[in-house]
């Protein structure tokens, strides 16, 4: 199934600021899906999908934070751009805080809107990056054997090929040999940077 | 002795001496009666016999007491005797009145004198009689005369006192003894000066009488001063004097006629001191009362009526139409006119307001009363009063302008506190607004993105979207600019449905959703719709500020208009919050009590009045299930009953 591109998603009660906001973004030629309420959206919500949501801190129903709480519930990666008005700002201060990548305030510059629209893609962008490599390290690490599993953990623990040979009670050779594989099987091509793979691995989420 | 000789019988053997005596008793204008010792008559003259109308012959041997009546008759004998067993004198040697009878019967009154011939044993006794019947008369007329005077003295109501030239009282009259407290024979002959005057007055009263007396000055004719009574008090007496002269022209003493005016001088002052009062109360109170008499139109203006217009009172007052055309202001000349014709041909009492035109231009306003009386003689006229109430009508102007200023601050507070749903709700168009210019500008710059109809959406919604801003916008300021109150014919729906683009942003803005819920066929109403606008949005400010206070499940309030009892219109306001303690309940409505840390206290006292200004009421009851229900009536207007 191909990947639909990184789409911008609006939530606004309000017909004509929604209605704008379509053109507006379809103007930079940003793919853009409107909706008249938080509910309408979490409906149709596919967490696969690229892109990011820019949401109007104020809504009838179910409000702009209560719509971010669902998503982080869900585990939701896609960015927020929340719209505010005057003297939301404690509510914008509650959304950075669950964390929103930004805020701004009606009535906005377009560019102003674009720019964060454009910087909460290239987030969505580097998370969906970082969470398709994570996966791919996850599955080389599936690919190895329980004693290369615990050289892994011990090399990764900075230990020496002849330290973990006496842990493991095997000779230093042997040692060598697993050290080797699990190198080849992870694809690294550095202590170092095997290192970076396991931290990465371990990461929540 | 023998017995004195007939008379007529004289020649024959008389001695000389008694034709001498008999010549003497004979032309004695005085009757002579001569009696023994038992009172027998020996002798009876002439004149006697005349005045008593017996002859010598008939009495002569006789007892004198034929010649007097009883008392006297029985009782003769018995002074005879006594006399001349003791020799004690009642009657010999002075003479008296006494009363004599004729030989007729009748009596008449003779002055007798009687003396006794002593050198005889027994003696006899020599009785002069003259008739006083003439003099008695005299005297009894004078005395008749003078009493009549007294009387005539006495009728007057004037005290008359005459002093003679040592200051002695000689006469003075009933009244005068009745004002002075003395008897009249106690008075006469006191020195007036020093029993009748009071003591600061002796000398100086005096002193002028004395010159009158003199005659170096003459009485003034008339003067008043104070007399001493008897028992100390003092009385004011109104003196008319005149000089008494002898023959000769000398001064020989005073007539005075003195009138006691202490009560009338009393009343006097007393009158005097109530005009002043009232004059004093008038101007005080600013109140001037003024008659007219009908039909000639002759008026009377009390000074406070001056006073009040400006006018000079030696001017007196003018005639109705002279007034209308003077003092009346013009725009209310038409008016009072017309109401003073209904109280001068109806008798319709008059009760105006109206403005007066002073001669130095500035306005006052007066109220006036007047109704048709009849004086003391019945004829018909009109009384009334005028009462100065420029100062009143500029307190309740002032009040009334602070009152529209507080009601105005409280719409500006009231709006303050929904200022950030409002702001909200002008942002939304803005922000569209500046949306689709900005696209317009992008597509502009990169045709082939556009769509067809995109250019088209976009500057057909710019206008909308800036109308709908307008709008607001309008609404707001016809909110909240200054305005007068004024009342209009207002479909409740209507009313209701442009407060909701206030009422909205706000509950919208606080998470709270305001339902509606309107009766078919609601009764029309005469308000000030900004007024009552002004008390909805204010009930539900406080239900929106209950229901983020008690945070309940159901964030929603009902604004609910039905038609109720009496076909009036009610409006209420139904939150789902803690409801009202008893406590607030008791201070609702009391200015300045607030339970909000930024209110003024002043939204529920203002709607209160501006609710009784148009005849309505305010109110609250629990919402079933919980909350505050606020609601207010207005009165239907007659004729909407369907």
């Amino acid at each position: 199934m191909k990947e639909k591109p990184a789409t911008v998603f609006v939530v606004d009660d309000d017909e004509a600021v929604r209605t704008s906001l379509r053109l507006l973004l379809k103007s930079v030629g940003l793919p853009v899906e409107t909706f008249a309420s938080a509910q309408e959206f979490l409906d149709q919500f596919d967490p696969n999908r690229a892109g990011c949501l820019v949401l109007d801190i104020r809504m009838p129903g179910m409000s702009g934070l209560e719509l971010q709480q669902q998503l982080n519930d869900r585990h939701s990666i896609m960015p927020i751009v929340f719209i505010t008005g005057h003297g939301d700002v404690p509510m914008a201060v509650e959304a950075m805080q669950a964390g929103a990548v930004d805020f701004i305030q009606k009535p906005f510059r377009d560019q102003d809107l674009i720019d964060r629209i454009n910087r909460a893609l290239e987030k969505d962008r580097e998370m969906r990056a970082a969470l398709r490599e994570r996966d791919e390290i996850r599955r080389r690490m599936s690919q190895l054997t329980p004693r290369e599993r615990e050289v892994l953990e011990l090399v990764t623990q900075g230990k020496a090929n002849k330290v973990i040979a006496g842990d493991l009670n095997v000779s230093q050779r042997t040692v060598e040999i697993h050290r080797a594989r699990v190198m080849e099987k992870m694809g690294a091509n550095s202590l170092a940077h095997l290192v970076r793979m396991v931290i990465e691995a371990n990461r929540e989420g | 002795m023998t017995d004195l000789p007939e008379p007529g019988a004289a020649a024959s053997g008389a001695s000389v001496a008694e034709l001498e005596l008999r010549a003497v008793l004979d032309a004695a204008v005085d009757a002579v009666v001569i009696i023994d010792a038992c009172g027998h008559i020996e002798t009876f003259s002439r004149a006697a016999e005349r005045l008593f109308g017996y002859s010598a012959a008939e009495v002569i041997g006789r007892n004198v007491t034929v010649l007097m009546p009883e008392p006297f008759r029985s009782q003769h004998d018995g002074y005879l005797r006594h006399h001349i067993d003791t020799g004690e004198r009642r009657i010999i040697g002075k003479g008296r009145e006494v009363v004599a009878q004729r030989r007729d019967g009748s009596l008449f009154p003779v002055f007798l004198s009687v003396g006794r011939i002593a050198s005889l044993d027994p003696p006899r006794f020599v009785g002069l009689i003259s008739d006083i019947t003439d003099r008695k008369r005299a005297v009894e007329a004078l005395r008749r005369e003078r009493d009549r005077a007294q009387a005539y003295l006495d009728l007057a109501e004037v005290m008359l006192l005459a002093i003679d030239a040592n200051g002695t009282i000689s006469l003075v009259n009933r009244k005068g003894c009745e004002i002075l407290g003395w008897p009249e024979d106690e008075l006469v002959g006191r020195n007036w000066f020093a029993s009748c005057l009071p003591p600061e007055l002796r000398a100086d009263v005096e002193g002028m009488f004395r010159h009158f007396f003199e005659g170096t000055a003459a009485p003034a004719q008339y003067a008043e001063h104070d007399v001493l009574t008897r028992g100390g008090e003092r009385k004011l007496i109104a003196w008319r004097n005149a000089v008494l002269r002898d023959e000769r022209g000398l001064v020989i003493g005073t007539l005075s006629s003195g009138e006691d005016i202490t009560e009338q001088r009393r009343a006097i002052e007393a009158l005097r001191k109530s005009e002043q009062l009232l004059r004093d109360a008038q101007s005080i109170a600013k109140l001037g009362n003024f008659e007219l008499r009908l039909p000639d139109g002759t008026a009377y203006w009390s000074m406070q009526m001056h006073a009040i217009l400006g006018t000079d009172p030696s001017g007196g007052a003018p005639p109705m139409a002279e007034y209308a055309e003077r003092c009346i202001h013009p725009g209310d000349r038409d008016r009072i006119v017309e109401a003073w014709t209904r109280l001068t041909a109806d008798e319709e009492p008059l009760d105006v307001e109206y403005r007066i035109l002073r001669p130095d231009a500035s306005v006052r306003h007066v109220h006036s009363i007047a109704r048709m009386a009849r004086d003391g003689e019945g004829r018909l006229q009109v009384v009334g009063t005028l009462h100065d109430i420029t100062d009143r009508k500029h307190a309740q102007e002032e009040i009334r302008q602070t009152q529209e200023r507080l009601t105005q601050f409280a719409r500006l507070s009231t709006m303050g506190e929904m200022a950030a749903g409002l702001a909200h709700e002008i942002n939304q168009p803005l922000t569209a607004i500046t949306n689709y210019a900005q696209a317009l500008q992008r597509l502009l710059a990169a045709p082939a993105v556009a769509e067809p109809g995109d250019v088209e959406l976009a500057l057909s919604q710019i206008a909308a979207q800036a109308l709908r801003a307008g709008e607001i916008i309008r609404r707001l300021r016809s909110f909240v600019k200054n305005r007068e109150a004024q009342t209009e014919v207002v479909d409740a729906a209507r009313l209701i449905g442009d407060l909701m683009a206030f009422a909205e942003p706000d509950a919208r803005l606080n998470d709270i959703r305001i339902r509606v819920e309107s009766e078919p066929d609601l009764p029309r109403v005469a308000c000030d719709p900004v007024q009552i606008q002004q008390v909805l949005l204010n009930l539900i400010r406080n239900a929106i500020d209950a229901t983020n206070e008690a945070g309940p499940a159901n964030r929603e309030i009902t604004l609910r208009t039905r038609r109720v009892e009496g076909g009036a219109l009610e409006v209420s306001v139904e939150d789902r919050g803690a409801g009202i303690s008893a406590e607030v309940a008791q201070n609702l409505g009391n200015p300045f009590f607030t339970t909000k840390s930024a209110g003024t206290g002043l939204g529920i006292a203002i709607s209160r009045s501006i609710l009784r200004a148009h005849g309505g009421r305010l109110a609250h009851r629990p919402t079933p299930g919980g909350g505050a229900t606020v609601f207010f009536t207005l009165p239907a207007m007659p004729g909407s009953d369907k």
